[in-house]
């Protein structure tokens, strides 16, 4: 089992120019932490006009910074948006790769195509292709990072042929990933030979589902990359304290505050019926999970918060699951102060991370093996 | 946390609907033809038309709704209505800001029975080969003209309509006061398409719309569809945050 750190940066208004900067410092300094206490991953979301939710707008300037001051910690794109209105598929390749440079090699590269209205509408998207173009932009991704010189005529981008500089430093690419929110998404990630990104809090069971016909379909597919990247990551909160009541009150209320903020945003399903958007994504477990800032319910299963030995139990789980990497929220909105934030990941690598370290070892990263 | 809405609805009660009880009874609509236009409005538009109790949808957007009712308990009548894009705690909602019917029964009944801030007017639905319109006209003032534009079929899975707040005077506790109605309609597609969504006219101050001005249209929708307008099962106090000051007032329906 691998660990990540997954970043919407999350900022509560009002948001004057030092609570901005303060907010960021302090992802910074946990992702600083993290890589000295041996987490696998810092993952950021590319997230627009989200207000309060998610103030990540510029991840490849954040995560470039997490790698400028780590040694060891995995940067991940979690995930680009692969919308032509949103980003061009010549300046990812571009971006990315120069990440990939200046982290030594420690570049994921996640695909999306943006679940919100909010955001698609911005950029004055049209919400019925963004599958379709995602599904233009993976194919093109590796390509465009490996051969020398790449030309390309497709039903949404078009470039004559030139060479795209830099390439990545990782051979033959980074690992490629797409998210996986709305059901169905897992067989996307599967037929491509791409990472699962799960962003979703669901319980075991619809999990297990997801994981079995992930691992079933990529046994057959079409890698669009150089090489297949079998992993199944998904996201959870973590607050871990000595003392489990203690945990468990502060892991709700970081769980609250967050699914509270989520059900703010207006989904695309919600306000433009188009077929691409059958699904809520997320939206609905975090309704249901989010009856207010100062609920008090049973939150959904799994989740890792509490103590040590509460986090281990839901971590063995999600290993029995097929999981093979957890990404943590570990704030937002503020809600749990940074030195709490900080002494929670003390303890978690001090008495968690240690029952999982032997499996993390032996299995390497996918583009390694592959270039071996 | 989210920003909240600012009007206070117990400033004003004598301008709000009054039910006499909340034991509504359900009513049946059964093959109505509802054309609803989503468009988006500036924010600073909205300032003060949504209750204390409720968060903004960001961007901000209204719902311009026509629909033909041929059947109902009150016989056929057409009923347009405009409601905001807001959030009921964590649930999208759209509080409901103006509406006419097409007839004086209809007008009496949906005001009395959930809260429906309507006036009675001419409602026409009139659908073309190349668009669905709608128009609304009270004391002889056109205050909408609206159409979809190329209607395309779309299954009816592709739409989703939201759930309805209202503002009304309601006997709760053994007195009569100001209070917010969840209105949860059950709808059953037959038949959905989508188009363009055209305003030709909206007079934002006919529908309590304060200085409301339409912006970016979003999408349109014209669909088929039998509604159920449901038996009064949550209300809200106006000035708490709904997930303090939500009350269940009867069980949910048994089909859910």
């Amino acid at each position: 089992m691998k660990f990540g750190l997954f970043y919407e940066i999350s900022i509560p208004r009002p948001w004057t120019p030092e609570k901005e900067r303060t907010v960021y410092n302090n992802c910074l300094e946990q992702v600083k932490l993290a890589d000295e206490l041996g987490f696998d991953h810092v993952w950021a979301v590319e997230h627009h006009f989200l207000e309060e939710y998610s103030h990540c707008s510029a991840p490849e300037l954040f995560l470039t910074a997490c790698a400028m001051i780590t040694k060891n910690i995995q940067v991940g794109h979690g995930i680009v948006v692969c919308v032509p209105e949103f980003n061009h598929p010549i300046k990812i390749a571009e971006r990315t790769a120069t990440l990939d440079i200046l982290s030594g090699g420690r570049l994921h590269v996640g695909t999306g195509r943006s679940a919100t209205w909010t955001e698609l509408g911005g950029f004055r998207a049209n919400p019925d292709s963004t599958k379709k173009s995602w599904d233009e932009f993976v194919r093109c991704l590796p390509k465009m990072w490996m051969q020398e010189t790449f030309s390309y005529q497709g039903e949404f981008w078009s470039m004559p042929e030139r060479t795209i500089l830099p390439k990545p430093y990782q051979k033959p690419h980074p690992p490629m990933w797409v998210a996986v929110t709305s059901p169905g998404t897992e067989i996307d990630a599967a037929d491509r030979g791409l990472g699962s990104l799960g962003l979703s809090f669901a319980g075991f069971d619809e999990q297990e589902k997801k994981i079995s016909e992930y691992r079933r379909r990529i046994k057959s597919c079409e890698p669009v990359g150089a090489f297949v990247n079998e992993q199944v990551a998904t996201t959870n909160f973590l607050f871990c304290h000595e003392d489990e009541k203690t945990g468990v009150e502060m892991g709700k209320k970081l769980g609250n505050t967050f699914n509270y903020l989520a059900t703010q945003l207006i989904s695309t399903r919600e306000v433009f019926s188009s077929p691409s958007y059958q699904s809520l994504g997320l939206l609905p477990a975090l309704r249901r999970a989010a009856t207010g800032p100062d609920a008090n319910e049973q939150q959904t299963e799994g989740m890792a918060y509490g103590d040590p030995a509460r986090i281990i139990r839901a971590v063995k789980k999600w290993e029995s699951l097929g999981v093979d990497c957890i990404n943590f929220i570990l704030d937002a909105n503020e809600v749990v102060p940074q030195d709490q934030v900080m002494a929670s990941l003390k303890l978690f690598a001090k008495e968690v991370m240690p029952v999982f370290a032997q499996g993390a070892a032996a299995k390497g990263s996918p583009a390694k093996v592959a270039a071996e | 946390m989210p920003l909240y809405g600012t009007l206070d609805i117990t400033q004003n009660t004598k301008a709000l609907p009054t039910l006499a009880n909340l034991d509504t009874e359900a009513w049946t609509l059964p093959k109505a033809e509802m054309l609803q236009l989503l468009i988006e409005v500036p924010r600073r538009t909205t300032d003060g038309l949504l209750p204390k109790a409720m968060h903004p949808a960001l961007p901000s957007y209204v719902i311009l709704a026509v629909t033909k009712y041929s059947e109902s308990p009150v016989g056929p009548f057409n009923l347009a209505v405009l409601r905001l894009g807001s959030r009921a705690g964590a649930h999208p909602r759209g509080f409901l800001l103006g509406a006419v019917a097409s007839t004086e029964t209809a007008a009496k009944e949906l005001r009395g029975r959930w809260g429906i801030p309507i006036e009675a007017g001419e409602v026409k639905f009139l659908r073309r080969h190349d668009r669905v319109m709608g128009t609304v006209s009270r004391g002889g003032k056109t205050i909408l003209d609206c159409a979809l534009i190329d209607p395309q079929p779309v299954a009816g899975t592709d739409v989703q309509y939201i759930n309805w707040v209202t503002a009304a005077n309601a006997p709760l506790d053994g007195q009569t006061q100001p209070m917010l109605i969840q209105v949860d309609p059950k709808y059953t597609f037959y038949k959905a398409e989508r188009g363009k969504p055209q305003v030709n006219v909206f007079d934002a101050a006919a529908w309590n719309a304060g200085a409301i001005a339409l912006a970016d249209p979003i999408v349109g929708t014209c669909c088929t569809v039998d509604t159920d307008l449901p038996r009064i099962r949550f209300v809200m106090d106006p000035l708490k945050p709904v997930f303090q000051g939500t009350r269940r007032i009867r069980e949910s329906r048994s089909d859910e």
